[in-house]
């Protein structure tokens, strides 16, 4: 059977305070295999939390995150690297390339952690590229790029490894509007041709109505906006 | 809870090879950085490495010096009485040693004590002073000449002398042709040889050698010897030894001094010794304090490269992973720094060697060490940067700063 390709059920993030503070304050959510979601919400809503909760760079104080059927609750420190080196790509808002290593190389390291040999990992990283399409500069590096190039070369990054659930974190942050909507194109087509499943955190409305399906994050709760776009708990 | 089965998970893992080019690759992107850190590292393994190999270069000239000399010659030389005087070996010392079975060959000196000239009417003072000889004083220093020969049985008695070799060029003679002479005590004598220059015998090169028989009847010398050389069966040394003190003077032993050249090159090669351990110390805290550099250096890059750690979590890197990447980091730095300083230590004692007039020796050993030690000092100073870079929360190193 197939599972969701993440699931959150019950989800509570709190740091410890007098009075503790509540980031995610018991969130549900589902996406399945596939799909290309929105979470949307300003600063300080808790999606950067939920960011990282769903990415198992953090662990839920309550409540349980299921990747691809897996219960990340039940997994040591050392398989959560190993789901994350397997299942879970990334893309950042600043894009996190090693400025002195050669873009194929930046886009092989996707999956240098899943003990890949070096000549598959060219292979597959060369494939990544034409996806994105850079192919031709694979021999490149970073700093002869712009912006809109270092982002695609991380979105290769992130789908090198065919992974459950793509997280991109603010992908557009650092981009002028152009660029910003090729880089929303590519997601939107590299979802349909290679069915990734892709979850676009992001606190910018016009980024998130270019989505399918946007969930609203505002004080650590997912809520159903008014007609009206008013938020009102 | 559900009741589902958890698929398996892929588990996290980092091929030796990438294990060790990702360490590698936090050099090559800041190539300035990494050579000043290494050459921390570099100045304490090159210092280390030169004393080693100056020390043994030295050594090795001493020990050749020692072989040339041999470690079974004695000297036998008259000491000083009981209250103070300096005093004489019998005359008969020489014939009275040289009857001990275990002592292969005698030969004795005596000072003359007269000035030797280029002629009877010359007067200016050179500093060459004239030695008698007997038996084969030639053996038993293994003096050799350059031209000509030295003086034996045959020449004993006749007024010929032989020239060191720093007395023939303040006489000013090079060669024999042409029956050179010179004077001594308004006496004129042949020169029949020439010696080559012993630079274990200064004293010697500056004197002038003639038959002891000739200068005791002839000149009027007294017939006791200054310095008798002995040779003696090598593995019976120790044994003969304690003999001869009473056998070249019977009547009082505490009169004769007995020594072996060789000792002397033997407590040279231990002074060295400790010169070298002080050295070499010294050495240890350069590289101590290129140590501290490399911790610092890598201190600072774990702050620069948060972001590169947080990716790199993301990616699937375990702590261990991001560990031991520091850690080879480190390692490689000090490495790079240590092979260095090698080179730079084996330069240092090319030279210095070079200019002593010494043949080169380092030991191989050495070099191994100043890179292996390099190794560990990297590794080591990488330990506590290593541990910091993976402490680091990933959610955290993730977040772009500022």
């Amino acid at each position: 059977m197939t599972y969701p390709a993440i699931e959150l059920r019950g989800v509570v993030r709190s740091y410890p305070g007098e009075p503790p503070i509540q980031a995610l304050a018991g969130v549900d959510i589902t996406i399945d295999s596939g799909e290309i979601v929105a979470i949307v919400g300003p600063s300080g809503s808790g999606k950067s939390t939920l960011l990282n909760v769903m990415g198992t760079l953090d662990r839920a104080t309550e409540g349980s995150v299921l990747i691809d059927g897996i219960d990340t609750r039940s997994l040591s420190e050392r398989q959560l690297c190993g789901l994350r080196a397997t299942k879970l790509g990334f893309v950042f808002q600043s894009f996190h390339l090693l400025e002195s290593s050669r873009i194929i190389d930046n886009v092989a390291n996707g999956l240098i952690y899943q003990g890949i040999d070096h000549r598959e990992r060219n292979r597959r990283a060369l494939q990544a590229l034409d996806h994105v399409g850079l192919g031709d500069r694979a021999n490149t590096k970073p700093p002869k790029l712009s912006g809109g190039q270092r982002q695609r070369v991380a979105i290769a990054r992130a789908i090198v490894s065919e992974p459950s659930l793509i997280l991109a974190d603010e992908p557009t942050g650092n981009l002028d509007t152009r660029t910003s909507d090729d880089v929303l194109a590519l997601l939107a087509d590299l979802n349909e041709r290679i069915g990734a499943t892709i979850a676009i955190i992001t606190h910018d409305s016009e980024v998130a109505a270019r989505a399918p399906r946007c969930i609203h994050v505002r004080d650590g709760l997912i809520y159903q906006p008014t007609a009206q776009g008013s938020a009102i708990s | 809870m559900s009741t589902r089965t958890t698929p398996a998970v892929g588990r996290s893992q980092l091929r030796f090879r990438d294990r060790i080019w990702t360490g590698l690759g936090g050099l090559g992107s800041r190539p300035a950085r990494t050579l000043l850190t290494a050459l921390g590292i570099a100045i304490g393994i090159a210092s280390m490495v030169a004393v080693v190999g100056i020390s043994a270069s030295s050594k090795a000239d001493i020990l050749a010096e020692l072989d040339e000399l041999g470690t079974n010659l004695l000297q036998v030389r008259p000491g000083s009485s009981f209250i103070g005087e300096s005093s004489k070996l019998p005359p008969d010392a020489n014939v009275m040693l040289g009857a001990i079975p275990t002592v292969e060959s005698t030969s004795g000196i005596a000072e003359v004590n007269a000035d030797v000239n280029r002629s009877i009417h010359d007067e200016t003072p050179n500093g060459v002073k004239a030695l008698t000889t007997d038996g084969s004083l030639d053996d038993a220093l293994q003096l050799e000449t350059a031209s000509g020969r030295f003086i034996d049985e045959n020449t004993q008695d006749l007024p010929v002398v032989v020239l060191g070799a720093v007395a023939a060029e303040r006489l000013a003679i090079d060669s024999i042709e042409g029956g050179p002479t010179v004077a001594i005590a308004g006496r004129v004598f042949q020169v029949i040889g020439i010696m080559k220059s012993h630079p274990l015998h200064p004293d010697l090169d500056r004197s002038v050698f003639l038959g002891h028989n000739y200068a005791q009847t002839e000149l009027g010398i007294d017939a006791n010897h200054t310095a008798i050389y002995l040779r003696v069966q090598p593995t019976l040394l120790e044994a003969t030894r304690p003999l001869l003190a009473r056998t070249a003077n019977p009547v009082d032993p505490n009169e004769v001094e007995v020594s072996r050249p060789s000792d002397a090159l033997e407590a040279q090669a231990k002074v060295d010794q400790n010169l070298q351990n002080l050295l070499l110390a010294l050495g240890g805290v350069a590289l101590l304090v290129g140590g501290v550099g490399i911790a610092n250096i890598m201190v600072i890059a774990v702050i620069e490269r948060r972001s590169e750690i947080g990716l790199r979590r993301a990616l699937g890197a375990t702590r261990g992973h991001i560990r031991s990447q520091f850690v080879i980091e480190a390692a490689a730095l000090s490495t790079l720094g240590g092979t260095l300083g090698v080179a730079l230590g084996v330069t240092a004692t090319w030279v210095y060697a070079n200019n002593q007039g010494w043949t080169v020796a380092v030991p191989s050993e050495a070099l191994a060490a100043g890179v292996a030690v390099a190794l560990v000092i990297g590794a080591l100073a990488g330990l506590y940067p290593a541990a910091k870079a993976a402490r680091l929360d990933p959610a955290d190193a993730v977040r772009p700063t500022g």
